[in-house]
């Protein structure tokens, strides 16, 4: 099974899928409730990019408390890997981006991970309910439900499910997980731990919007009067401040519809073309579903 | 027992509002730092701070400790070496800028504040509006330093080595010698024309201290990369403002802005007044007594030194000591027509006798 290529295995999987279309019209079953609490109590953190130095070490704790080979910590201060813009993917859940500056700061540094949207949109795309929103603010992926279909990498406004196209067939997706596990140990997130600044502030989502707006209220000329993330896309836990537009720093512009929209614009999609959403995705999830059913058994 | 635990209870608080006796004579409100009605010292209820509302200067520069380590964070898992801070040499670099309070921004009348007395040593706690001592010690140094040199790799403060350093006999270092411009020439987009700046001039000769003209300078000012200052856009009011404590920057325009690059303002050939040895050591507001006025005074002795009389003017401060024959002339007797460079004999003597081979008494 380790051996077949991905192209094989979409043609096992367009064979099976119309032996396995009846099969497949059990959606209910397949597409799990999403865990989408929004408690009180999650928290979030608010990136000050006006602070953050761009020293990259939340970078290398990210990778090392999720055993992602790190390497030295000395490597991080190679300042030229700025010259191109990164994003997160498999071997990283965060990177560290430079724009041009100003007074304030020079140059603007940005951090980029999953948001962690309080309605997320990877959560409502995911049809086998592999990703779910935590009480405690994180949006984590539960590989052993996950399909590898990636409708969550389309749905997501701010591109952040990052797929392993280097293994084609265990489903890998990848991206920041707030730290679930540490946090559940009462531990900070390790970015937020190690960073010498503390660019990123840990709290309480409420009680931060409260902090950025006293800091944009208090410091005028050094903030936009713009907390991103607040309302964007129906609020995430992760918030940015900054000194310049956050166009500039290629923030999506977005409104405070949440961001399903999106996926239902996919189903919409389909919609023009009088195929019912439900039964396609039935039928893919099915598909799907079945041949990862299989391969797990060709692999016991 | 009862009656002593009553008893102790009712001393603790007064204790803790005694403690701090210059604190609580302070002139502000209570409510500008502490959110509760009585603040205790295990429980201040401190606001978010004030800072420039409160802040006070508590020693000069030279008195500040010379090296201070920094060494607080020594087991946390990105090990570096502790810092070793030279105290002593920011302490007087600030005295350009915005001096001690620039680091100590909350510090009431009275001991210095430590940093770790406001921020948490933990990044994990309720108030989130103060950075904890990690992000407040690094944002401190790298706030500056980043601005002026994009270096702020762990190991530029970060030395290793640095056990030998003795704290209490520190070595002290000084800010190099800073390296003055002679003359600066600005070609103004305002006015057609220059004007011309003779930097060494006003320090040398007018005596001008740094601060006098470079009133609101930070470290930044100077080391920031050229690109960055071009893009500091000063307005009108604020380029002149560096020469507007002596100059008359808002009527005067043509004697500082010039159609062409001006030579040096030299006394004696500019004005025909030559400051000599005496007068180059007196200010120039010490004969220039209107504000912003250098014009209109005639260069006599009498302009200035209006009480001055044969009978109570000291002439050996001039260098020569008259002697019996000449100590009840006139003035105008040698100095005629108020020439005190070239002195005359003439009146009352033939050729024969002349200035300076002659002189009517002793040179000291
Ligand atoms: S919260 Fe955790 S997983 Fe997310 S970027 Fe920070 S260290 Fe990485
Ligand atoms: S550790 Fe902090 S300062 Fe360093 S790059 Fe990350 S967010 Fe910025």
């Amino acid at each position: 099974m380790a051996t077949q290529n991905r192209r094989d295995f979409l043609k096992t999987v367009s064979s099976i899928g119309i032996v396995t279309a009846g099969v497949a019209a059990t959606p209910t079953k397949l597409k799990a409730d999403p865990e989408n609490i929004l408690s009180n109590e999650r928290n979030g953190v608010l990136v000050d990019t006006t602070v953050c130095i761009g020293c990259r070490r939340c970078e290398w704790a990210c990778k090392k408390s999720h055993d992602m080979q790190p390497g030295s910590i000395d490597d991080y201060d190679d300042k030229s890997i700025f010259d191109i813009k990164r994003r997160p993917d498999h071997t990283t859940h965060t990177v560290i981006n430079a724009y041009k500056g100003n007074s304030i700061s020079k140059p603007i540094m940005l951090k980029a991970q999953c948001m962690h949207c309080d309605k997320p949109a990877c959560v409502s795309a995911c049809i086998v309910g592999a990703f779910s929103k935590k009480e405690n603010g994180s949006v984590v992926w539960d590989e052993s439900k996950c399909i590898g279909c990636r409708y969550c990498m389309v749905a997501c406004p701010f591109q952040i499910p990052a797929f392993d196209y280097h293994k084609a067939i265990e489903p890998d997706i990848h991206k920041c997980d707030f730290c679930a596990e540490r946090k559940g140990n009462g531990k900070l997130p390790a970015c937020v731990e190690i960073c010498p600044v503390e660019a990123l502030t840990f709290g309480n989502r409420a009680d931060l919007v409260t902090l950025a707006k006293d800091r944009i209220k208090k410091n005028p000329k050094r903030y936009v009067d713009h907390i991103y993330g607040e309302t964007e896309v129906g609020g995430t836990s992760w918030m940015y401040l900054s000194s310049v537009d956050f166009a500039t720093l290629d923030f999506p512009v977005l409104s405070a519809d949440t961001a399903p929209g999106v996926s239902e614009s996919i189903q919409h999609g389909i919609f023009a073309y009088f195929i019912p959403p439900i039964a396609l995705y039935a039928l893919l999830g099915g598909i799907m579903y079945i041949s990862k059913q299989k391969s797990n058994k060709e692999e016991e | 027992m009862k009656f002593f635990s009553m008893l102790i209870l009712l001393i603790i608080p007064v204790l803790c509002i005694a403690q701090p006796t210059q604190h609580s004579e302070l002139k502000f409100n209570c409510s500008l730092c502490h959110s509760c009605e009585s603040p205790t010292k295990t429980n201040p209820c401190l606001k978010a701070c004030p800072r420039a509302e409160i802040i006070t200067v508590h020693h000069s520069a030279e008195e500040a400790p010379g090296y201070i380590i920094l060494d607080k964070f020594k087991n946390v898992e990105d090990n570096y070496a502790p810092v070793n801070f030279s105290h002593k040499a920011h302490a007087e670099m600030s005295v350009m800028a915005g001096g001690c309070e620039m680091c100590h921004h909350y510090n009431p009348p009275g001991r210095v504040v430590a940093c770790s007395e406001c921020h948490s040593q933990s990044r994990i706690r309720d108030d989130l509006r103060t950075p904890d001592l990690k992000g407040a010690l690094h944002r401190q140094c790298i706030d500056c330093h980043r601005l002026w040199s994009s270096d702020v790799a762990c190991a530029d403060c970060h030395h290793e080595n640095i056990t030998n350093i003795n704290k209490a006999d520190p070595v002290d270092r000084y800010h190099p010698q800073i390296e003055e411009p002679e003359r600066l020439v600005y070609d103004t987009d305002e006015m057609e024309g220059y004007v011309t700046f003779y930097h060494s001039d006003h320090t040398n000769i007018f005596g001008q201290e740094c601060n006098d003209c470079h009133k609101q300078e930070s470290c930044v000012s100077c080391h920031i990369e050229e690109q960055m200052l071009g893009n500091i856009n000063l307005s009108q009011e604020e380029k002149h403002d560096a020469c507007s404590g002596c100059h008359d920057t808002d009527g005067d325009c043509e004697s500082c802005h010039k159609e062409q690059i001006t030579p040096g303002f030299y006394h004696a050939v500019s004005t025909g007044f030559n400051l000599s040895k005496y007068h180059s050591k007196v200010e120039c507001g010490g004969c220039h007594t209107t504000p912003k006025v250098f014009k209109g005074l005639s260069g006599s002795c009498a302009a200035c030194h209006k009480n001055w009389s044969l009978e109570n003017f000291e002439h050996s401060i001039t260098g020569l000591s008259l002697d019996e024959n000449h100590s009840e002339n006139d003035c105008e007797d040698c100095h005629v027509e108020n020439d005190y460079k070239n002195p005359t004999c003439d009146n009352c003597h033939d050729e024969e006798i002349f200035y300076p081979d002659f002189l009517p008494g002793i040179m000291k």
